[in-house]
């Protein structure tokens, strides 16, 4: 892969504990392809970012060439597509295509939203106890997705795996939050994450889960239900 | 993948393959993969739900969310409308194409079909399901999530469009348009709320009726009244009223507002945009 100059024009807005950047991070780093990481600070947002992104303000957001591309799994879907001669994350076949948008997808809308819930209402409340059984179920589904495969995606590590990943080390956050045992609900989700955890592109990208919550502890804190 | 002559032929072979479509009459969702099987040519199977009881085939195709649409084809159940219709373009590339071909066009519809779901379906879902000062905040929301699309038309994105997708309808005008009706039939349903102002969304106005005109979205948007009779319907049963409301319904959307049916969440019925 001959390196590029300017980083191939890409920069990325990030944030060291977000999942959604650390997709990003891990994508950029599977396809080989040079960036400039620009760390942001959420609680005093950049001019840089509020241009990028006036809709949502959030990261992350990749700019290419200046030109900013907003939304994990949208990023994710463009560098394939803007850099098709950098080893692709979905697969070609049609149907698994949509196998892998949907199970990003599922993560986003099942895992990622119900995580919020167990930590910002309050330990014990209706809504957490509720969402404390989403998750369970949410995980359990996911552990039964992937099944015996080695990937999300099958035999080779792919962009559902790029996806779900940066979750894995939310893993013992959720399970001390919703008080269930990890190793119990989704085993094979945790045997998954250590084999993902060996690629250079992912141990790279995502913080120990101990720091995970740590931040969990300072979010309670900041954002929590009293 | 390698363009091999046995992979383009299993391609061509999956493509021939027949296509079934479960789904719901007054789901949006539904009507997105509707109308771009119809916008591709493509011949389809129906299969209504009901979505009180769930056939055991809809649970079995879709267990994870046990949800309409799900299409089947070629031994691929796929549900998730946005999926669908992305799916619907990798498998026939070549037949009137729902996403632009230009990378960065293609990641700014895919953005804004996730803002419809994400944030302008919600909101509409919220209004609808609310009185009150609640209501009143979520039309703020409504209008707030509008004016955002209103500025894409004006001056950004999709300026000067006759369609998102340019010239002809693409992937975001089917999300869009496919649950956009809602806002004019849920304004006759609640007297005095203003959704979609013409004078405050003019582009977005024009857009709406120049989409609504269409023949294949003629084909597949339900008929008004049976979509007031059945906006009324679920009014009631959100907010637990009997028989409040317009008296001026007719005998089959009462029939329908008072069939057994349990009450849906918002996300199951055609809340949504």
């Amino acid at each position: 892969m001959a390196v590029e100059k300017n980083n191939n024009g890409l920069q990325l807005l990030g944030f060291w504990v977000s999942p959604f950047a650390q997709r990003c991070h891990i994508a950029l780093a599977e396809k080989g392809l040079s960036y400039e990481s620009l760390e942001q600070d959420l609680s005093n947002k950049s001019e840089l970012l509020l241009r990028a992104n006036p809709v949502h303000k959030k990261i992350p957001v990749l700019l290419h060439g200046g030109r900013p591309i907003c939304e994990s799994l949208v990023i994710l879907q463009y560098l394939d597509e803007a850099f098709p001669e950098a080893s692709a994350l979905l697969p070609s076949d049609p149907g698994a295509r949509a196998h892998a948008r949907f199970w990003a997808g599922f993560v986003d809308t099942k895992v990622f939203e119900c995580g919020v819930r167990l930590w910002k209402r309050k330990a014990g409340s209706e809504p957490q106890v509720q969402a404390r059984k989403e998750m369970v179920e949410a995980l359990r589904t996911l552990d039964a997705e992937l099944g015996d495969k080695p990937f999300l995606a099958g035999e080779a590590f792919g962009f559902v795996d790029v996806a779900v990943v940066p979750f894995a080390a939310w893993l013992v956050s959720y399970g001390r939050l919703g008080e269930f045992d990890v190793e119990e609900v989704c085993p094979r989700l945790v045997a998954w994450a250590e084999r993902c955890g060996e690629r250079e592109s992912v141990a790279k990208s995502i913080h120990p889960p101990e720091k995970v919550w740590e931040f969990v502890g300072f979010l309670k804190n900041k954002l929590g239900d009293k | 993948m390698e363009k091999t002559p046995e992979n383009v032929s299993q391609q061509a072979a999956a493509a021939e393959a027949p296509l079934k479509l479960l789904g719901s009459w007054a789901s949006s969702y539904t009507h997105r993969v509707q109308l771009a099987l119809r916008l591709k040519g493509l011949e389809f199977e129906y299969a209504e739900e009901d979505l009180g009881n769930k056939s055991d085939e809809l649970l079995r195709l879709n267990p994870v969310y046990k949800k309409v649409p799900v299409l089947v084809h070629g031994g691929r159940s796929l549900p998730e409308s946005v999926v669908i219709l992305q799916y619907l373009d990798d498998a026939w590339p070549h037949i009137r194409p729902l996403l632009p071909s230009d990378p960065f066009d293609r990641a700014l519809a895919r953005f804004w079909c996730h803002f419809a779901d994400d944030k302008l379906g919600p909101a509409v879902g919220a209004v609808f399901a609310s009185t009150g000062s609640e209501q009143e905040a979520a039309v703020r929301q409504v209008h707030e999530n509008l004016a955002l699309i209103e500025a894409e038309l004006r001056e950004g994105a999709f300026k000067g469009r006759r369609f998102f997708g340019g010239d002809e309808v693409g992937i975001l005008d089917v999300v869009l348009g496919c649950g956009s009706y809602w806002l004019a039939v849920f304004e006759e349903v609640m007297d005095g709320v203003r959704l979609v102002d013409a004078d405050a969304f003019p582009l977005f106005h024009a857009w709406l009726r120049g989409f609504e005109a269409l023949d294949e979205a003629r084909d597949t948007i339900p008929p008004v009244d049976r979509l007031l009779g059945y906006a009324r319907g679920v009014r009631h049963m959100l907010l637990g009223l009997a028989g409040a409301g317009d008296g001026a319904a007719a005998p089959t959307a009462a029939a329908e507002a008072t069939a057994p049916v349990p009450a849906p969440a918002a996300t199951d019925i055609a809340v949504d945009i």
